[in-house]
């Protein structure tokens, strides 16, 4: 959808109008699915963390002041993502089950797989947690690196620099 | 892997364009080269392992949850609004009442009586020398005040100008201490 269509769609929602928010969910969706999942490897849970971000959105969206609105959404799914961390962190520590996480191949994945986890999905999880988030972020929030340092508060060559080197491990892994 | 499969599975809008030239600003030219191509076959072979797509039924239901949500929120704003309308209206009935209760000249001297009750009130408990004697002073253009109202004379006017401009230095000796 061109860019104008979209400004009208997020004008709309703004007004409280539910065609212009169903249509959000139709241009946002699978790519905050994809999103999701790739920091999951968890079907369930991506699609509990997609429900929870549209729901947000609608409290949120009259903060959105213009600019780009993939990476203010994508900020948001990540907010949301690391709610979710800390909540399972808090959860893991009274089921005391921390350590057999750790031991498992899945370590690096936040939701744990859900059996049908592909090659990227393992490859994904050798990556550290952060270089993971942002090499994912920024494929699907198609931002520049200029609005991911913005976004994450981080200098620009930092934010290089970790999309560089999990870029580059996962072209080894992958290979 | 060919351009126009990778047009499909690359999201729209991932852009190299300027890449080389940001990252030339942190390193010399063939490096900056070699990581922006790190970068791009990097998210090629994302575009080439896409992630599975979620159901249509999980989509409809996600809808079916922002338009509750929606609804919601109406309710909750449309709440809001009564609410606040309900608490102006009161303000208003209460202060309409208010006004007729003691906004009536055969009424006002129980505004006088309820606002002088206060300070006096105030004042028998201090011991302070200043407040007694700006208490005798007010005390006796009170009286001069009244005298003032009940002279028939011609000089009536003239007097309560005269007491109004003494009110009004004693009043500023107050506040100044």
């Amino acid at each position: 959808m061109a860019q104008r269509g979209i400004d009208r769609v997020i004008t709309g929602c703004k007004k409280g109008d539910e065609a212009c928010f169903t249509q959000l969910v139709d241009i946002y969706g699978r790519r905050c699915f994809g999103y999701f999942y790739r920091l999951t490897g968890n079907r369930d849970l991506s699609e509990e963390l997609l429900s929870e971000l549209f729901v947000k959105l609608v409290e949120k969206i009259s903060t959105y002041r213009g600019g780009s609105f993939d990476g203010w959404i994508f900020t948001m799914a990540s907010n949301i993502f690391h709610d979710h961390l800390r909540f399972k962190q808090r959860q893991t520590r009274l089921l005391d089950e921390h350590s057999k996480r750790i031991k498992s191949k899945s370590a690096g994945v936040a939701g744990g797989y859900d059996g049908d986890a592909d090659k990227m999905q393992m490859a994904l999880a050798e990556l550290d947690s952060d270089v993971r988030e942002l090499v994912m972020m920024r494929y699907y929030s198609q931002m520049s690196f200029r609005e991911m340092a913005e976004s994450r508060r981080e200098p620009i060559g930092t934010v290089l620099s970790k999309v560089h080197r999990g870029l580059k491990r996962l072209r080894e892994l992958m290979g | 892997m060919n351009n126009s499969a990778n047009e499909n599975r690359i999201p729209r809008g991932v852009s190299h364009s300027g890449l080389r030239e940001l990252l030339a600003g942190f390193m010399d030219e063939s490096a900056a080269r070699q990581t922006a191509e790190d970068i791009e076959k990097g998210e090629e072979i994302l575009g080439a392992h896409s992630a599975p797509g979620p159901d249509e039924r999980v989509l409809a239901e996600v809808k079916k949850n922002v338009v509750a949500a929606l609804r919601r929120r109406r309710t909750v704003v449309f709440q809001r609004r009564i609410l606040t309308a309900a608490v102006a209206a009161a303000i208003v009935v209460v202060s309409g009442l208010v006004l007729m209760r003691y906004g009536d000249p055969q009424n006002s001297h129980q505004i006088r009586m309820v606002a002088a009750s206060i300070p006096a009130s105030v004042w028998e408990g201090a011991d302070d020398a200043d407040v007694t004697v700006l208490t005798a002073e007010i005390e006796n253009i009170q009286s001069e005040l009244s005298g003032a109202h009940s002279d028939d004379g011609g000089n009536g006017s003239n007097d309560i100008g005269d007491l109004e401009t003494e009110l009004i230095e004693v009043n500023g000796d107050m506040w100044k201490g």
